[in-house]
């Protein structure tokens, strides 16, 4: 009788043991690569004793991060370009741990998985070689003049990111970061966020390229709208910008000056399922695979209303995206419908010897290439005719898309997305200023514009 | 019939170890560079495993699993100490030699003497002179006082304590402490014993020690009391007490709160957990390999903490090898308890049982971060003297009763 209750016991301990076991598998398989990489764990550094951190490269090969041995026989990581590159190669501090690139690819900088055998000397870890081309990533940033907001530039047909910049930004050099780390993790402009990639802001007028693709495809293309200056729909009321009304207008003409009226009207006739279903195919509330992390650009509603859609159509209401994000909008359009996979390591290399390659893959298919030809159309009419005037380079035909979004808390952010040359993009661009207050086409429009026309000089 | 046995029972799982132990100390003596030292520990186990198996065999001391699998683990832990501390693994090996001989002494013993099980109040008193001179000359070590220093050596009385709780138990539910003491029932004056104990541990800060004792004495509710209720009121009372503890102590509020989250406060309370796991995480599935860890950053990594060391170094498996390893143990004591017939004896030995069983639970998985850590030995595996000698003590009981039963019916049972 008592053997009974004795088995069920051992039944109870064995459900103790199976848990450990369970538990411990659990934090081997989710917990412990955030728990290892914790900065207050000491055995990130014991690898750096016996290892040299790897070098990274901009394309050309210049040297942007290496490790050198200091006097007392320490070693130091020195960032050749300072703070241009404070978010994307990030920091490497014994005391605040790492970020982007140099934490995204630790264990390729040190070299694990190498399996040659250094004798008595110190090995050395992989380098990185990345998509950024130095002399754009310089020329952009000088650009920005120090404004807070973030540039992404991106190959269209590849992928390969050419330059980011995100500003406010910091020195990197973990003696100097160190030193101001209160300082900067205090200041209210959080100069430690990658605004680029993790930086979430309504996209304004620049995602009326997704509303356009939806009306395309169910067949707008020749209709003919009324706008009265406002759409109104319950309590909900929205302007064109500097409240213009422009009577009887088509499709193209209300693109090239960002009617908000016909626009909302757009979304709103669509409906939600179809808004929403268009900005998943362009990236929205996806995944975005990438060598650092993105912040996931989404639609905050809980169920979303036709009205909120006719919002989402003019890129207000609960929809926030990520600079990277619009880029990728924009270069998808530019490759003929294929959003290509954004990448910043082009290789991996030891000594010259390639170790891995990073080679250009289509994430998905957002549009057909009738419809990208077609917006591209009108895009390049908003650079011509539009509100995207200031983005045009001479000789060269710019396609482009105007924002000026509003947000709760200060003035408008100004926003540009655009790529050039429309026949062949080399290369698309998205900027944002953060409530910088002028329109698109007034201030984010004409860094774009140089920009372009500096990567294009660069590979004549 | 019984050469044929021996012949059957020296088979496999013996040259297991002494494959596992031959490759282990080579390992580790030519690891980073060459340690003589380490094989001279290595032979000295070896030896004493040899030496202590083929008494058990030639002797035909009943199960033979028992004693394999609890040297496997201490194949495990020794290594893990040498790699720490040369000095500590061969200290190690001196207490498994001593362990080695209290095991032959405990099971001539209890196999000899058949009264055990008229003696509860020797138990229950000798428990409580433990405390009492525990209390009175005990010193603190990391916030419990559980310390005897004796002239040379320093134990813990608890670890004794907690045997004699399991004999003055398995008194009561075998049926031989069945008399009113002074118009006090046996039921009602073991739960007094029982919280008259863990009234002392409370003042000594061993909270592990409190869980062990508090479980085993539930399990034995549960198995031997006919009354649902007692059972019920024992839990729903530690639950008040453990509720209250919770608001009035703040120890216990220390432990859970870093439990629930030790990065809060990492540098400072929840160091300890932290620390444990970045070794576990660190380590990965395969390990970091023996000696190219960082153990050393684990506070308490030869005692409360060298699961952890484990896993950094022999990887997450290494772990859950460490974890079946248990699991067979206690298997095989359920086994044994299960085919007892001698009422003392199966109490006494589910009493064991449990003692392992729960021991390695809170331990394990309070390394682990599964349950708040409350610091308490591994037994076969953590260093330390008082540990291993009880741990073998407690072997040699359970050895005792497996050769009583066995021998009993003059068959030897073995599978």
């Amino acid at each position: 009788m008592n053997n009974k209750k004795i088995i069920r016991v051992l039944v109870i301990i064995s459900a103790l043991f199976l848990a450990l076991l369970s538990y411990l598998m659990y934090f081997n398989m989710f917990k412990a690569e955030s728990v290892a990489t914790n900065p207050y764990n000491r055995r990130q550094w014991d690898d750096e004793k016996y290892v040299t951190r790897g070098t990274i490269y901009d394309s050309n090969g210049l040297v942007l991060a290496e490790t050198v041995e200091g006097e007392d026989g320490s070693s130091i990581r020195k960032y050749s370009q300072g703070r241009i590159y404070s978010h994307v190669i990030g920091y490497c501090s014994q005391v605040y741990g790492k970020s982007l690139l140099e934490r995204a690819y630790d264990s390729e900088l040190l070299g694990k998985g190498d399996i040659d055998i250094f004798q008595g000397d110190k090995k050395k870890g992989f380098d990185l070689n990345l998509t950024i081309d130095n002399t754009l990533q310089k020329f952009a940033y000088q650009k920005m003049n120090g404004r807070r907001g973030a540039l992404v530039a991106i190959e269209p047909s590849t992928g390969r990111v050419l330059s980011m910049v995100s500003l406010p930004d910091f020195d990197p050099n973990a003696k100097n970061l160190e030193r101001a780390w209160n300082d900067i993790v205090e200041d209210e402009d959080s100069p430690l966020i990658a605004r680029s990639i993790q930086g979430l802001y309504p996209p304004g007028s620049t995602y009326k390229i997704v509303t356009l693709a939806a009306a395309y495809e169910n067949g707008m293309q020749e209709k003919i709208f009324e706008d009265i200056g406002k759409f109104k729909v319950g309590n909900v009321t929205v302007e064109n910008y500097n409240g213009k009304k422009y009577g009887q207008i088509s499709l193209e003409r209300s693109f090239a000056v960002s009617s908000n009226q016909v626009f909302c009207s757009i979304g709103y006739d669509l409906g939600a399922d179809s808004v929403e279903e268009m900005a998943s195919r362009f990236g929205i509330e996806e995944d975005v695979m990438f060598d650092l992390e993105i912040a996931k650009s989404r639609i905050e509603y809980k169920k979303m209303t036709d009205t909120d859609a006719a919002l989402v159509s003019i890129g207000q209401g609960q929809l926030l995206t990520t600079p990277m994000q619009m880029a990728l909008i924009c270069s998808a359009v530019a490759n003929k419908g294929n959003l290509m996979r954004p990448y910043l390591v082009d290789s991996i290399t030891k000594n010259n010897i390639i170790i891995k390659d990073t080679s250009p893959k289509i994430l998905c298919r957002a549009i057909s290439a009738e419809c990208a030809d077609y917006i591209q159309q009108q895009m390049i009419e908003v650079v011509k005719n539009g509100t995207g005037k200031r983005a045009g380079i001479s000789g060269i035909t710019v396609a482009g898309k105007t924002g000026t979004a509003e947000n709760e808390r200060d003035k408008d952010h100004s926003w540009f997305v655009g790529y050039a040359p429309a026949e062949n993009p080399q290369i698309a661009v998205a900027i944002i200023l953060e409530n910088d207050g002028r329109s698109g086409g007034d201030s984010a429009a004409p860094i774009a514009g140089s920009v372009m026309n500096k990567y294009l000089s660069l590979i004549k | 019939m019984n050469i044929k046995m021996r012949k059957v029972s020296f088979k496999f799982p013996a040259y297991l170890l002494i494959l596992m132990s031959l490759i282990g100390f080579t390992l580790l003596s030519s690891a980073n560079d060459w340690k003589p030292n380490v094989i001279y520990v290595g032979i000295g186990f070896l030896g004493l495993f040899l030496l202590v198996y083929s008494i058990l065999v030639i002797c035909n001391m009943g199960d033979k699993f028992l004693v394999l699998v609890a040297f496997m683990l201490m194949t495990i832990g020794v290594l893990m100490i040498c790699r720490l501390d040369i000095v500590m693994g061969a200290r190690q090996i001196v207490w498994i030699g001593i362990g080695a001989i209290v095991f032959f002494f405990t099971y001539c013993v209890f196999y000899k003497i058949r009264f055990w099980n008229r003696l509860w109040m020797v138990y229950a008193l000798g428990g409580i002179t433990l405390f009492l001179l525990t209390l009175i000359f005990g010193k603190t070590v990391n916030g419990s006082r559980n310390w005897i220093d004796i002239g040379v050596i320093d134990f813990q009385p608890a670890e004794i304590t907690k045997i004699l709780y399991i004999m003055f138990l398995a008194c009561k539910y075998s049926g031989s402490f069945n008399k009113n003491f002074f118009k006090v029932s046996p039921m009602l004056m073991t739960g007094a014993v029982t919280y008259l104990y863990i009234l002392f541990l409370v003042f000594q800060r061993d909270w592990g020690t409190i869980l062990v004792i508090f479980l085993i004495y539930i399990f034995m509710v549960y198995v031997y009391e006919k009354d649902k209720r007692f059972l019920w009121l024992n839990i729903i009372a530690a639950g008040i007490v453990g509720i209250l503890g919770y608001f009035f102590l703040y120890h216990i509020q220390v432990r859970v709160g870093v439990w629930l989250n030790p990065w809060e406060d990492v540098s400072n309370k929840g160091y300890q957990i932290a620390q444990s796991l970045f070794a576990i995480a660190s380590g990965g599935y395969f390990g970091r390999g023996l000696g190219n860890g960082s153990p050393h950053y684990i506070p308490e990594v030869h005692t409360d903490f060298i699961f952890s060391a484990i896993c950094e170094e022999m990887g997450v498996f290494g772990g859950a090898a460490i974890i079946i390893l248990y699991f067979l143990f206690a298997y095989r004591c359920f086994k044994i308890t299960l085919n007892t017939q001698n009422l003392y004896n199966k109490a006494v030995g589910l009493g064991l049982t449990l003692m392992f069983s729960i021991q390695t639970f809170i331990i394990i998985g309070g390394v682990i971060k599964f349950i708040p850590l409350t610091g308490i030995t591994l037994p076969f595996v953590s260093y330390g003297g008082t540990s291993i000698v009880v741990s073998f003590a407690s072997l040699g009981i359970m050895q005792a009763i497996s050769a009583l039963e066995t021998r009993k019916g003059g068959e030897t049972v073995d599978e």
